[in-house]
């Protein structure tokens, strides 16, 4: 619009040409143009925003569904944060695409409308000045490859400078100590001198890039210049015309420009798609765009709260021939068998990769068993992941996980305040010492962008939380256990005494420690995989010697360089 | 502190100072290329002119080509400018950084513990990154921009009628106000969405790492709640900003407006007494190019405004010092320790809490006698790592002293004490790099014959022999690859390399499989032989090879006294933790 009010503008202080307009409705017509770019803008900040971010929200929602429908322990295909690039970049990519096909429509639309103006002017002209423009747009266009490399390898110094900074001061305390802080920033500065190389290359390839572009609309500028000079003289091409021919230009090189791109940006988010299904295992595409409620203004429905069923209530629990293998290690679990009743504490123990994890996870779910079978009260389990949850079962996992929110959310974790005896939860986890040395007490934030909770700590809030569910079955596993042998042997009793009563019901344990072992009704020895022995500590003590390895082992690490004192260590 | 424009000036002045000739061509190189894009459309006009009139094709030519020229070199200086300025930006933020970096390594333990390594890349990293923005493009655009806004203004002035060029000069400066104060109004908003994106990426990386509990624990629905609220707080605060940023981007579009209808007014009045078609054309031209500076001076200042936030940040890190200095020792007293041998470690009435009202240890008193090693027991708490953490000078005791060697460590430089003094922790931090990285902390002066000789003296020479690629060997970072044992052994080599005269075990050997743990066991053996050790464990068997147990509850000490006879004695604390340990097996 503005193209054709100076082309009529000349033409009418010149009077080279016919005029359709006075001064006055020329004026009128730049504002009419303003403004109806005005109400565009408007309202595609109305609109445009919604459908984004709802689009986003949609896609988050679904892929974050589909993960928790996935095994728990692998659901995640590589690393949280690979998973997080998909959520920000590829869903990005998916909710932009929209807006990015009704741009290059605005565009094409835009660029045709001028061409056929110009063609309708001056056809030779318009044909030779496209030349230029079109050639050099191509040009760039394939160059553009080259940029993705540059770009690529600019993006990866650049995560070596922010990976190395972040190790270094996760590791303050061990530079410090190691008095190496002038060797670390000596590396510090050749990762940084990289990234500035890579960086520099990749921002003069772009400013060439976009040199090279204007020059385009340059050489076509001159081109015109060229061959309207004969028509100028003859008046046959207005300076009107020249103006309107200067003013189109740049629009007609960002319409190549764009033409191009679209088609590679429909790649990009076919690209997008696959990565984002990788990530939901490869669930049909369907799954991915499901419609659903989003809840965007705050009105999230309420948690549904566990029912305790008529068939919940466990008399006896039997896992035959349960079968494992991790698909990558080839490790795992063998034909394991065992059976718990109410009210028993079981131990499960063994070396280090015998299994111990691994069975709890495929029993619970967290991962899909290759084979096997599940009987509660003797009723097949059809499926573990959907079934092992509260009331029937809760669990607390080697690495406790908490999660940026005040300590009571972290415990109840959804469970509405009012069915929950939290009081009775935090003292069975010997947790309640610790929360009066909080300064808010429960409404302390906890994990990572929370206070730092000590790794007993941690253990023992996640303990809590099991506790919180009041669960029939408790699943706990303690090998990494972080506390001191006190503490410990308090939470192992409280959690003894419970037994019996309504509230502290049947205990599956995975732990290395003494006083687990010694609180147990059966002791379950794993090896390589597979159940080595069963049985109660005295009787295991006395018959097995992978049980009198492990138990000596978790006392007496140095047989071999020191002998211990008598009657104090060993005893064998 | 000093006012905002003085730390914006003495940044500049430290780090662009030392970079004259880029700062020096940089500004030739705006200067030339604002010039030219002054005579582009003098260029237009005079094309005009001489295309209407009756002048010769070759000068008509002559001009266009003129004008090609122009274009050109008006592209290669601005990929001049661009390059000389990121080349500018890049050498003065990355010294920054690492002056920055190097500051924090040095700042205490308390300021550390406040602050993840998320938040220190932040500030070293996107901070600095803010500035270096500020380097480079304040000094290309805002600078270029200027220059071309007065360029564009002298020039309607003195060339094409002083009525213009007032009344454009009245046009910029509204303009300018408006847009800023506009953009003023919509940064906020933008901060606030900002704010919103990082909750919800967030919130994503917390939960997706921790399926395995949520899952088994029946938390999914109170994750895809907490997801609804994130993305909805992302959608309000984004659609706040953008309805915020429609004023901006309306009033940019009425004053472009604005400009144009003055121009094509000026235009008509002017033509054709006191100009010519071309001249008109020029005038339009001009008018078109001021805008460019307009708009862009004002998106500028709010880049400006973030890189005066990210200055005050950096500021205000840089100003922070550490509470550990030396202290000069009593008259004519050694305060530097022997280069070899086992160290006499002496705890005097020592009291200490992280915070002054809050006493971790009370009037700790112990000493170990050099090469003996003493294990330190006690409940999660009862300020074990506390000890060894003031051994190191991480902090300074706050009542009575620590002396080693009989000096008192806060006369000496804590390098010089750290050097004497190594320690394994449980957890092992790992770099991404090679072994040898690993092992040297990235110091390329320790040649790989020592490190082979540590190893070897050591007895680890098969295991590092097993090693793909020996020492050049890549590890990530977090466990490198290796498992939780094998890292250890890394640890034990690092310390060793270091020879100190005490040697802190801090629960250093569990979580091991039984053929790492008895190759651990020969590395502690020598760790220990002619040095003073003391090692800390939660765990009775770790301090199976102590000579003398102390045994802290609450800050204090409450047992001191060799191990076998403290072991041997049925009223000792020792004597009944080993009891608690193992009643059932000696029952």
């Amino acid at each position: 619009m503005p193209g054709l009010v100076n082309r009529e503008f000349f033409n009418f202080i010149t009077g080279d040409a016919p005029t359709r307009f006075g001064l006055w409705s020329m004026a009128a017509l730049v504002l009419a143009g303003g403004l109806a770019r005005l109400a565009g803008i408007v309202g595609i900040a109305l609109t445009n925003v919604q459908l984004m971010y709802r689009i986003a929200a949609l896609l988050q929602k679904n892929m974050l569904g589909r993960i928790f429908q996935l095994p728990g322990a692998s659901a995640l295909d590589g690393s949280a944060g690979e998973a997080i690039s998909r959520f920000r970049g590829d869903v990005d990519e998916a909710r932009r695409f929209p807006l990015r096909v009704n741009d290059w429509i605005a565009s094409i639309v835009n660029g045709v409308v001028s061409i056929a103006i110009m063609m309708w002017i001056d056809p030779y002209i318009t044909l030779i000045c496209l030349v230029p423009i079109f050639a050099v747009t191509g040009f760039v266009y394939v160059l553009r490859m080259r940029i993705a490399i540059l770009r690529k390898a600019a993006r990866d110094a650049a995560g070596n400078v922010t990976g190395f900074i972040g190790e270094l001061f996760g590791a303050v305390q061990a530079v410090k100590v190691a008095t190496a802080e002038n060797s670390m920033i000596e590396h510090f500065g050749t990762l940084n001198q990289q990234r500035s190389r890579t960086a520099l290359r990749d921002r003069l390839f772009d400013q060439l890039m976009d040199s090279v572009f204007r020059n385009a609309v340059n050489i076509s500028t001159a081109v015109i210049m060229i061959l309207a000079a004969q028509k100028m003289r003859s008046r046959s091409f207005t300076v009107g015309d020249f103006a309107l021919f200067v003013y189109y230009l740049p629009g007609l090189a960002e319409m190549t420009w764009m033409f191009g791109s679209i088609f590679a940006r429909f790649r990009q988010l076919g690209v997008s798609f696959d990565r984002v299904r990788k990530v939901m295992r490869d669930a049909p595409m369907e799954d991915l765009v499901e419609h659903g409620p989003i809840y965007m203004n705050h009105d999230e429905p309420p948690v549904k709260q566990p029912v305790r069923g008529e068939g919940d209530r466990l008399e006896r629990l039997e896992i035959r021939d349960l079968t494992f293998h991790h698909p990558e290690s080839g490790r795992g679990i063998d034909g394991v068998s065992l059976s718990l009743v109410r009210g028993s504490f079981t131990v499960i123990t063994g070396r280090i990769g015998s299994g111990k994890t691994t069975l709890l996870r495929a029993l619970l779910g967290l991962l899909t068993k290759d084979r096997g079978e599940i009987l509660w009260n003797g009723q097949l389990v059809e499926d573990p992941a959907s079934f092992f949850v509260p009331p029937r079962s809760a669990y607390t996992s080697q690495v406790p996980w908490l999660y940026s929110a005040p300590l009571r959310d972290n415990l109840l974790m959804g469970l509405s305040d009012a069915d929950v005896n939290l009081d009775e939860a935090i003292h069975a986890a010997v947790l309640e010492e610790d929360l009066t040395s909080l300064d808010q007490g429960l409404d302390t934030m906890v994990g990572p962008k929370g206070v730092r909770l000590s790794g007993g700590q941690m253990q023992r809030t996640a303990a809590a939380r099991m506790f919180a569910r009041a669960p029939e079955l408790f699943v706990f596993d303690d090998q990494s256990s972080a506390l001191d042998v006190e503490t410990e042997h308090t939470l192992w009793t409280r959690m003894f005494e419970r037994r019996g009563t309504e509230a502290g019901q049947t205990c599956l344990v995975v732990s290395h420690r003494r006083s687990a072992l010694r609180h147990a009704d059966q002791i379950i020895v794993m090896k390589d995989g597979r159940v080595h022995a069963t049985g109660t500590l005295n009787e295991l003590l006395g018959r097995d010697e992978e049980m009198q390895r492990l138990w000596r082992g978790d006392e007496e690490p140095y047989p071999a360089s020191q002998p211990p004192a008598p009657g104090s260590f060993g005893g064998s | 502190m000093p006012s905002p424009p003085n730390r914006v000036r003495e940044m500049l002045s430290r780090y662009l100072l030392p970079h004259r000739g880029l700062v020096g061509s940089l500004t030739f190189l705006l200067l030339a290329s604002n010039g030219l894009q002054l005579v582009t459309p003098k260029i237009m006009g005079a094309f005009i002119n001489t295309a209407r009139s009756d002048s010769a094709m070759d000068e008509v030519m002559f001009v266009g080509f003129l004008f090609l020229a122009v274009a050109i070199i008006h592209q290669v200086l601005a990929v001049g400018a661009r390059y000389v300025s990121e080349r500018l930006a890049w050498t003065a933020t990355n010294q920054l950084r690492e002056d920055l970096a190097m500051h924090c390594l040095r700042l205490d333990m308390s300021f550390h513990n406040k602050r993840t390594p998320g938040e220190m890349i932040e500030r070293v990293d996107g901070d600095v990154g803010h500035l270096a923005n500020f380097f480079s493009q304040f000094t290309v655009r805002i600078l270029g921009s200027l220059l071309l806004l007065v360029g564009v203004l002298a020039v309607l002035y003195l060339d094409v009628d002083w009525r213009v060029g007032i009344a454009m000069s009245i046009y910029a400066i509204i303009t300018l106000f408006g847009l800023a104060v506009l953009r003023s109004v919509a940064a906020p908003a933008w901060n606030e969405a900002r704010e919103a994106n990082a909750g919800l990426f967030g919130f994503l990386e917390e939960h997706l790492s921790g399926t395995e509990d949520i899952r088994a624990n029946g938390g999914e629905a109170n994750s895809m709640n907490l997801l609804f609220h994130h993305a909805g707080n992302r959608l309000r605060t984004e659609r706040s900003a953008s309805l915020k940023n429609v004023r901006l981007w309306g009033s940019t579009t009425g004053f472009h407006m604005l400009g144009h209808l003055i121009g094509l007014g000026a235009g008509y009045m002017l033509y054709p007494d006191r100009m010519s078609v071309g001249g008109v054309f020029e005038l339009i031209w001009y008018t078109e190019i001021l805008f460019r500076p307009l708009e862009r001076l004002t998106r500028e200042m709010e880049d400006f405004q973030r890189a005066g936030a990210s200055i005050g940040r950096i500021d205000e890190l840089r100003r922070r010092s550490t509470n550990i200095s030396v202290q000069p020792g009593a008259m004519g007293e050694r305060t530097t320790l022997e280069t070899s041998g086992a160290l006499r470690v002496t705890f005097d009435e020592v009291t200490f809490g992280y915070n002054a009202e809050d006493p971790v240890l009370h009037d700790v008193n112990f000493e170990i006698a050099p090469g003996r090693a003493v294990g330190l027991l006690g409940r999660t708490g009862s300020g074990k790592t506390t000890i060894s953490r003031l051994l190191f000078r991480l902090y300074d005791v706050q009542q009575g002293k620590i002396l080693i060697d009989g000096m008192d460590i806060r006369a000496m430089e804590p390098a010089s004490l750290r050097h004497r003094v190594g320690i394994v922790t449980q957890s092992v931090q790992l770099f991404r790099g090679t072994v040898r990285d690993n092992l040297t902390f990235f110091d390329a002066s320790i040649p790989d014959a020592h490190i082979h000789d540590v190893v070897d003296s050591m007895g680890l020479s098969e295991w590092f022999a097993a090693l793909p690629e020996g020492l050049d060997t890549l590890l990530q970072s977090g466990d490198g690859g290796l498992s939780a044992g094998e890292a250890q052994l890394l640890v034990f080599t690092r310390v060793f390399l270091k020879d100190p005269g005490l040697v802190i075990l801090d629960e250093a050997s569990s979580r091991l499989d039984p053929a790492t743990e008895a190759r651990i066991e020969h590395a502690v053996d020598h760790l220990l032989a002619q040095r003073t050790g003391i090692i800390i464990a939660h765990r009775l068997a770790t301090v199976a090879r102590a000579d003398e147990i102390v045994i802290l509850d609450d800050g204090r000490v409450v047992e001191h006294g060799a191990r076998a006879a403290l072991a041997a004695d049925p009223a000792s604390r020792f004597h009944g933790m080993l009891q608690t340990g193992m009643s059932e097996l000696l029952a």
